[in-house]
């Protein structure tokens, strides 16, 4: 996710400002159209007050820590943005300060002041337009002109693809993600259908196309309380609105997950030959019953930090056990089978790898969300043995693997096994792997024993203000093939409700951000927030998120913290995968070169040319 | 699911094709589960092993996603038996087994049976809204079945498919009749290369189901199970190794049905 995190910044990025526009009717509009919108009034105790504040920098032992408390008031949050652009755009040539738009773009050109005004102009024009469509739209109920007529709407599988999308309560969706086309064709959108948000995506199109011609990358629109960020892959366009607080870096890498699970779906080989093809094609159609899975996975990074870490979290067990279901696995192979996955309750048990493959690459966490992702959204029918193509973005964006998928606790379908092969024709031979996996399991009961492990307490710790963590070793050198993962306690009260968990993962988000900035980024943060104190505290051996009661002392927190790593220690071998055991298929000398693990020719015989 | 220990080589091969959301799934799921309930549009193919008899016979139901389309003959290779499924009030769905999914069975084997199944047919015939869930309606079932196949003879001078407008009228949103189902049933044959004649008659390899309802869902099913014993016998004598068939074996073995059910 790092390679894409360019620095743009408010140091290199030239700001085009609006003209001055607080009576200008399309600004109003712009101001709502930009922020899909509404009031965020999303209650988040975190102002940006840090900018102010004092921040520690880079200290590594926690004795010498200076906090940097941050207390509440209840200021406006609009206030807060106002003045922080201020500041910012007293430092860049614009002068027109008055609107709380910015666009913040790579600029690889010097544009006069002029000609920046003519574009914040061209942009709330446009916008404008889009606003009046949309509302024109509306009444119309829904239906948009652009819409094909050949197109045979398959009927809506979930309430918000008819929300609405003029309604207050679809602009208050706290975040938006729109896929389109370079030929601004609308792809997926998480709420509304994308038909009747082809006028909006027509104008984020615009946007793109119109820094574009300046030879130039639209990265970023900060508006009142709402985040726009852009991010082009290939022939895509992805674009986040959000309300929640999270940085660009974090919406950039979200968006850019979404990608590779099309991606995973599709390819970037034949996405690429597809639109090369044809410029306006209809991803759609071949995306057409996959926006589950995109859904899924926005729910999924919504919810789950492990997108955030870029890390996997796997089900703690005995290192025994663990051991001993590796072994199976590692005892039923079959050629051309690559990986061996091993799930239970969503979370890794155990995987198991090829032997050429880890040496020449290993499985990025990544991946492995994806691959998690597509087994929870298409789990509604767990009968059946399935086999599918699916592509591992980071592992190789341009080939298939297929992928033979089982549950082995039918009808409970908690434990899951995910063989990859790289041979399209292994069904039988796959699957025969499976009937052996399942008899050694049987013979050695693991399913009961697998059935009574759960996810820790945090309380197991013994640290009495600690409420919860997040712990992420970094590999050590001699074994950096191994999978990086994290480690982290259930919620638990006060964290149980869904809003609360959200409320400590924006918290844990904002930490990371901070930690992880790229323009001053710290090692160690102390955090005062309102109902919780947070520390968190990046080495090069580990990166450590803890959420403590809001009375805690520092110097309580740090004896707690020491505790806690000491604990984890101890316990390592059951929170963690330590050494993924590797099998060697029969040599197959071809199977040596990442290129050649997933057959080439598939993607082309896939049928997606044949559409052409 | 299976258990391990019936798990054997499957015998037989049944493949279910179909645009996306004409309800492939609901109609095994209906098969096999005796329920009826939201499924989520299926990844790649599921594979299925249906104890008949003293046989195996291998159900995969296929995804209809065109994402999935290339997968499609690799399914069918060696397929005993294809449904290829519509949705009774979507035209284009009737349309698109030709345009689409004809092209894949040609991986099948030599004497492949197919049968087209209308589902949804809930939506436009009141016949069909009746719940048929529990065991004792099966016998109503097999009525409706009946009283369904003579409807279909009594009309069975196939119509030319670009109509959909010839719709009988009787229920709203029905846009593909039985007779469209049958004429397509006809090229699919001449496709083949098959005579008429010599192969099962439209009437009986036409089908109308409600996976919902359950509306001769297994009537369906259990016709095809046993249209496709003489394969399973063929393979028992003679390929017992491979799930594929031998395509020589399978010309001269003839294709001699018996008239059953």
């Amino acid at each position: 996710m790092e390679r894409d995190n360019h620095q743009v910044g408010e140091t290199e990025g030239v700001k085009i400002c609006d003209p001055p526009c607080e009576s200008n009717p399309p600004a109003d509009t712009l101001a709502t159209s930009l922020s899909l919108l509404g009031n965020h009034m999303f209650p988040y105790p975190l102002e940006r007050k840090h900018r102010s504040a004092v921040e520690e920098e880079p200290a590594d032992s926690l004795s010498d820590v200076t906090a940097e408390e941050e207390s509440l008031d209840g200021e406006p949050h609009s206030h807060q943005v106002t003045t922080l652009e201020t500041e910012e755009t007293e430092s860049s040539e614009c002068q027109n300060n008055v609107s709380t738009q910015q666009l913040d773009i790579e600029n690889e050109d010097t544009a006069t002041d002029n000609e920046r005004s003519d574009s914040g102009e061209f942009v709330v024009t446009m916008l404008a337009k889009a606003k009046l469509e949309e509302q024109g739209l509306g009444v119309k109920g829904g239906s948009s002109p652009l819409l094909e007529a050949e197109t045979q709407e398959p009927p809506a599988f979930m309430s918000h693809r008819d929300e609405d999308v003029t309604a207050d309560s679809w602009r208050q969706h706290r975040k938006h993600v729109f896929v389109l086309s370079e030929a601004g064709k609308p792809i997926y959108s998480r709420y509304g259908s994308e038909e009747a948000l082809s006028s909006t995506m027509g104008v984020m199109m615009a946007l793109v196309s119109f820094v574009q011609s300046g030879d130039n990358i639209i990265r970023s629109i900060y508006s009142d309380g709402h985040t726009v960020v852009f991010l082009q892959k290939g022939p895509l366009v992805l674009v986040c609105v959000s309300s929640s607080r999270q940085t660009e870096q974090q919406l950039r890498g979200e968006l850019l997950y979404v990608y590779y699970q099309i991606i995973s779906m599709l390819t970037q080989a034949s996405i690429s030959r597809i639109f090369e093809h044809k410029k306006n094609y209809d991803l759609r159609r071949l995306l057409a019953g996959s926006e589950k899975i995109l859904d899924g996975l926005l729910n999924l990074v919504d919810s789950d930090p492990c997108f955030l870490l870029a890390a996997v979290q796997c089900l703690p067990l005995a290192s025994s056990l663990r051991d001993n279901i590796s072994q199976i696995l590692q005892k039923a192979i079959t050629p051309n089978l690559v990986f061996s996955i091993l799930i239970a309750n969503n979370q890794l048990l155990t995987i198991v790898q090829e032997k050429t493959v880890i040496e020449d690459s290993r499985l990025e966490p990544a991946d492995i969300h994806l691959l998690l992702n597509l087994i929870g959204a298409s789990s509604a029918f767990q009968a059946g043995e399935i086999w599918t193509p699916i592509c591992l973005p980071l592992f190789n964006p341009d080939c298939y693997f297929y992928a033979y998928i089982s549950y082995l606790d039918p009808p409970e379908c908690t434990v899951c096994l995910l063989l990859l092969s790289t041979d399209k024709e292994a069904f039988y031979a796959v699957a025969e792997c499976k009937r052996k996996i399942e008899e050694a399991m049987m013979a050695q009961n693991s399913l009961s024993l697998i059935a009574k492990v759960q996810s820790y307490s945090v309380s197991q710790v013994g640290v009495s203000d600690l409420r919860h963590f997040m712990y992420k070793p970094f590999d050590v050198p001699d074994t950096y093939q191994q999978l990086t993962q994290f480690t982290s306690p259930e919620m638990e009260a006060p964290y149980s409700s869904e809003e609360e968990k959200m409320r400590l993962l924006d918290l844990y988000r904002y930490m990371h951000s901070r930690i992880h900035s790229t323009s001053r980024p710290l090692k160690l943060i102390y955090h005062v927030a309102e109902n919780e104190t947070l520390l968190a505290w990046v080495t090069s051996k580990f990166e450590l998120y803890t959420c403590f009661s809001p009375l805690v002392t520092k110097a309580c927190a740090i004896t707690a913290i020491t505790k806690l790593l000491r604990w984890i220690k101890k316990e390592e071998d059951r929170l963690f995968i330590r050494y993924p055991p590797k099998y060697s298929t029969t040599p197959n000398p071809s199977k040596s070169s990442r290129g050649g693990k997933s057959d080439q020719q598939d993607s082309t015989d896939n049928g997606f040319l044949s559409l052409l | 699911m299976p258990e391990v220990s019936k798990m054997k080589k499957p015998d037989v091969k049944l493949v279910l094709l179909g645009d996306m959301n004409v309800g492939k799934t609901s109609l095994l799921h209906r098969y096999t589960e005796r329920k009826f309930k939201d499924t989520v549009s299926t990844v790649g193919g599921a594979f299925f092993l249906k104890q008949w008899g003293p046989y195996n016979i291998s159900i995969w139901d296929t995804a209809g996603r065109e994402q999935f389309h290339g997968l499609g003959s690799m399914y069918c290779r060696g397929a005993a038996a294809v449904i290829l499924t519509y949705d009774v009030s979507n035209w284009q769905s009737l349309a698109e087994l030709e345009e689409r999914f004809l092209s894949l069975t040609d991986t099948a084997n030599q004497d492949c049976i197919y049968a087209l199944v209308g589902n949804k047919a809930d939506l436009t015939d009141p016949r069909a809204q009746l719940s048929q869930d529990s065991d004792e309606a099966s016998k109503d079932r097999m009525d409706c079945g009946e009283e369904r196949t003579e409807t279909q003879v009594l009309s069975a001078c196939p119509t030319p498919p670009a109509s959909p407008a010839s719709l009988s009228g009787i229920t709203l949103g029905k846009q593909v009749t039985p007779e469209d189902a049958m004429a397509l049933y006809g090229r699919i044959l001449r496709y083949k290369g098959l005579e008429e004649k010599s192969s099962l008659p439209a009437e009986k390899m036409c089908f109308e189901t409600s996976a919902k309802t359950g509306y001769n869902v297994d009537n369906l099913f259990e016709a095809l199970f046993d249209l496709v014993l003489p394969s399973i016998l063929r393979n028992k004598n003679e390929n017992q190794q491979s799930p594929t068939v031998d395509l020589e074996e399978c010309r001269g073995a003839k294709r001699g049905r018996p008239g059953c059910c």
